[in-house]
């Protein structure tokens, strides 16, 4: 059944239909297997409902509102402006301050799509502008907000926590580290890749204009101070941070700069609909077929035919790892560490492994996998903001997976990477 | 044949643990096999709940506080007070309890399940930033509870600020101080480390949070005598093994969050401190009347006697 | 395609077909913008509520829900209407415009039958659970209202496709949908 579900899915893809299409028919298929007809199909649309349900969704469109309301008015432009002002010299400064931003954001705001969005669409058009390729473009911005994943908080290391009965708080700790580790990976990346594709830097500014810039993009500063201050401050949680941040573009662009037309809103919300629902279509199609995998017990299946008890420390994380990017190259990654943990808890116990370590490692291989073709939310949150072909958007990909299956070797040889700060504040 | 059961939280959490054993049970005393779906794995309860009903699932193990929107006399659960505050007097209750071995038997029948065993999963325990003995200390105090009218209904009358929250931003809520309390199982605190990002507990004794499993109606109908008898004899021996590991569950996971945060201060109250609480259970009641109406009066009734008979013991 | 032309609710349907077909499309537009604006609404205000007036607004995360299936459920019809579903279509933009031609009817069609299909199981579903009495437990709502969307926006946008399989049956270029010609414009176009 596997075997035909996925191979299915993989020829559907490929013709070129609708991506929900794939993920439905494979489903279809797995019902349809199951239980031997289509009397509990039913139980497919339960399941598209469960995918659309988390509160925590709602992040992604209020991201895509607020940050299209800025790109379309001013903030967006003051803002990039007054950052090129300060890294426009430095070679390959755009990129790395793209990559910088995406961490920072995603770290903020908790959601790996809201960052595509947030950061990737003002930012895209001037990376363009400075000469950068889009495939280059696209894969810096998917790949930097995956980072997201790995630095607090991170809604999979709370699920983690919980399954596996680990502490958040050192998981949280300890993902700084490997997260810190890739963003200097892709920003030495970004620094050769400006170096060998000769884009071009700007003139130094002069303090100055650096000066000027930053007034200019005093209104829009409060974005970061919004965000920061509200979550910090206990005033609204990273979902809710999403909500905010349109109301404040509202007041900016149409009250305060008076950029936009009041019916500018309703069209640009119009908008934000359209790409949310394309994202979450798939998303629902993706719960269901997650289900019908989860309930015929395929990873057990898999998992149990490979004997891993007598396997060494680091030949169980490297099973764990293959496990899970697998798994989340085809599946949400929330239901991936809720199956999969406890599968591989008793090795993990057996082998002596740290579950803090297990766990950023886990986490870093659903930030891989969610980054990596076929599937991947944040491919596809990608796909229908820029309205770029799916190959275009993964083209670039490969030396990004490769710089992050890198850090997951590292990880694995080099636990202190996500251990040390874990240890000076806890042991 | 393959039996599936599903339950709402992690595998070695309380439900993980009596699933397992009911597992156990089954698998050396005939030639079925049991496959268990922790939390997650096949959706949320409500999900889990539906399936069961069509029959996908043959067993799932739902807290009535969930069922609450299904069954609305389920909700009596939430009511505080209502559940008896010491072991030996829980475990008569549990084993004896009309309401809950007959009446809701029946009304699980009405929605194509058969109810095959209530019990308690632990006490439940507030934690908060503040200590607290008294409702005018909750003044002004956000305490994340889940949307039901009950719950609600039971924080506003203790003083406190009750505030929902999705389950999967409590955590940093709490870190962020959006709010400042959460209520849950002491077991469920240690494993989901709310002990983290919170400084005290508090045993109010105002609740034990209690769990049910059941079967699809039509499946255990259509089981042969033998097959019933064994699931029945599974049950059993579930049941009895959990109410021995809860003995001693309270004390374990407290030792075990002590043992990770020596200054987290414990707070049980006195009988004395625990009145003006259990008076504001009288607002939750009457809030309960209005929802359910004769049938909800009539099992409160019902609960009423029963815990009396429990604490008699 | 500029952009009037995509923002316009024209249907390519003769006749009164035509005409329901273009309010369809303006409604789904509508329930896309007022959804979303809504929903920002909704939950800035639980935020002010809970941190200003220290009462938190207990229906918010339902009243999420219940926008965002609706949100999700009439886009999809309207994101087929304007070819902007995701696809792989590498192999696909490689092939000559007569066998894309075929392909694209093939596709449509296929898509048309896979709605139809998940539009009787939604309706199936949304029976079951009207039939178990669930309701919201704050908005004290019955739980299938908010499924109401589900059956409507996959039948529409069944339609849709279906549709798309007729015009490309029909006209000489290969169409994405009703209104949009094949081919990435490199233009942010407005929909
Ligand atoms: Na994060
Ligand atoms: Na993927």
């Amino acid at each position: 059944m596997t075997a035909i579900m996925v191979s299915t899915m993989i020829v559907l893809l490929l013709l070129g239909f609708p991506m929900m299409i794939p993920l439905i028919v494979a489903a279809f298929i797995g019902f349809y297997s199951m239980f031997g007809g289509f009397d509990q199909m039913n139980f497919m649309i339960q399941q598209f409902m469960a995918g659309i349900r988390p509160a925590s969704l709602i992040a992604v469109p209020m991201f895509i509102l607020a940050a299209d309301i800025m790109t379309r008015g001013h903030s967006a432009d003051r803002l990039i402006e007054m950052v090129m002002k300060f890294i426009g010299h430095v070679k390959g400064g755009l990129a790395i301050s793209t990559a910088t931003a995406c961490t920072l954001f995603g770290a903020v705001s908790g959601s790996t799509q809201a960052t595509v969005v947030a950061v990737g669409s003002p930012l895209r058009p001037k990376m363009l502008k400075a000469g950068y390729k889009d495939n280059f473009v696209l894969a810096l911005i998917i790949n930097s907000s995956d980072i997201a994943f790995l630095i607090p908080p991170s809604i999979g290391m709370i699920i983690y926590g919980v399954v596996s009965n680990t502490s958040i708080s050192e998981l949280f700790i300890a993902g700084i580290g490997p997260g810190l580790l890739i963003l200097g990976m892709f920003a030495l990346y970004s620094y050769i890749y400006a170096t060998i594709h000769k884009v071009p830097t700007e003139e130094k500014a002069t303090w100055s204009e650096r000066w000027a810039s930053v007034r200019n993009a005093i209104w829009p500063l409060g974005f970061p101070v919004i965000i920061v201050g509200g979550i910090y401050g206990g005033i609204f949680s990273p979902t809710e941070a999403a909500a905010v941040c349109v109301l404040y573009a509202v007041i900016l662009e149409f009250i305060v700069f008076r950029a936009l037309k009041p019916v500018e809103l309703y069209k640009i919300a119009k908008s934000t609909g359209l790409i949310t629902a394309v994202v979450f279509i798939l998303v629902a199609a993706g719960a269901s077929f997650s289900w019908i995998i989860s309930f015929a017990q395929i990873p057990q299946t898999i998992l149990g035919s490979i004997g891993l008890a007598e396997a060494s420390p680091t030949g169980v994380l490297i099973a764990i790892s293959i496990a899970f990017f697998i798994g989340c190259m085809f599946v949400d990654p929330i239901v991936v560490i809720l199956v999969l943990v406890p599968i591989f808890a008793p090795v993990v116990e057996s082998a002596g492994l740290d579950p803090v370590l297990v766990g950023v490692l886990i986490t870093l291989q659903v930030a891989i996998g969610s980054a990596t073709p076929p599937f991947g939310c944040d491919i596809f949150t990608a796909i229908a903001i820029f309205k770029r072909p799916y190959m275009e958007v993964i083209r670039g990909t490969p030396p990004f997976v490769f710089m992050l299956v890198l850090a997951a070797a590292m990880l694995i040889m080099f636990p202190q990477i996500a251990l040390f700060l874990r240890d000076l504040a806890f042991k | 044949a393959t039996w599936r059961y599903a339950f709402e939280e992690a595998i070695t959490d309380v439900q993980g643990v009596f699933a397992t054993k009911f597992k156990e049970h089954i698998e050396a005393n005939s030639d079925h096999s049991i496959q268990l779906f922790p939390y997650g794995t096949l959706g949320e309860s409500a999900d889990i709940m539906e399936q069961t009903q069509a029959g996908l699932l043959q067993f799932v193990d739902q807290s009535p506080g969930f069922t609450g929107s299904l069954i609305p006399e389920a909700q009596i659960f939430f009511i505080p007070y209502l559940l008896p505050e010491t072991h030996a007097a829980l475990d008569h209750f549990f084993r004896n309890s009309k309401a809950i071995n007959e009446d809701f038997k029946e009304t699980y029948a009405e929605h194509g399940l058969e109810l095959l065993k209530m019990f308690p999963e632990g006490e439940v325990v507030v934690t908060t930033q503040e200590p607290f003995d008294k409702p005018a200390d909750l003044d002004g105090v956000k305490v994340r509870v889940m949307t039901n009218p009950l719950l609600v209904e039971s924080y506003k009358a203790f003083g406190a600020t009750p505030t929902p929250l999705p389950w999967g931003e409590v955590y940093g809520g709490l870190q962020t101080n959006i709010i400042q309390g959460q209520e849950n199982p002491l077991f469920w605190v240690e494993s989901a480390k709310m002990y983290e990002v919170t400084d005290v507990i508090t045993f109010t004794g105002h609740n034990n949070f209690t769990t049910a499993v059941m079967a699809n109606k039509n499946f255990y109908d259509g089981l042969p005598a033998e097959d019933q008898k064994l699931v029945q004899d599974a049950m059993d021996s579930a049941f009895n093994y959990i109410m021995e590991y809860q003995k001693g569950l309270g004390e374990r996971s407290l030792e075990k969050i002590l043992e990770q945060k020596p200054e987290m201060e414990v707070v049980r109250l006195t009988e004395e401190q625990r009145q003006p609480f259990r008076d504001a259970a009288q607002e939750v009641e009457k809030k309960f009347i209005e929802m359910t109406g004769d049938s909800g009066q009539a099992l409160l009734e019902q609960f009423k006697k029963d815990l009396k008979a429990a604490q008699a013991q | 395609m500029s952009d009037n032309q995509s923002m316009r609710h024209e249907s390519t349907l003769p006749g009164p077909l035509g005409w329901i077909d273009a309010w369809l499309g303006r409604a789904e537009a509508l329930m896309l913008g007022a959804g979303v604006l809504l929903m920002a609404f909704n939950t800035v205000a639980n935020v002010v509520g809970r941190f200003v007036f220290q009462n938190s607004l207990f229906f918010t995360e339902e009243v999420n829900r219940i926008l965002i299936v609706m949100i999700t459920f009439a886009g999809i019809g309207y994101a087929a209407r304007h070819g902007r579903h995701i696809r792989m279509s590498a192999i696909f933009d490689a092939l000559p415009t007569s066998a894309r031609k075929w392909m694209m009817v093939f596709i449509a069609f296929v898509t048309a039958m896979v709605m139809f299909a998940l539009t009787f199981f939604s309706v199936r579903y949304i029976g079951s659970v009207a039939d178990s009495g669930r309701i919201l437990p704050s908005l004290q709502i019955p739980v299938w209202w908010i499924f109401l969307w589900v059956p409507l926006g996959l039948a529409v946008t069944g339609i849709q496709y279906l549709l798309t399989a007729l015009k490309n049956l029909v006209s000489r270029d290969v169409y994405l949908s009703t209104q949009v010609l094949d081919g990435y414009d490199d233009d942010e176009t407005e929909v």
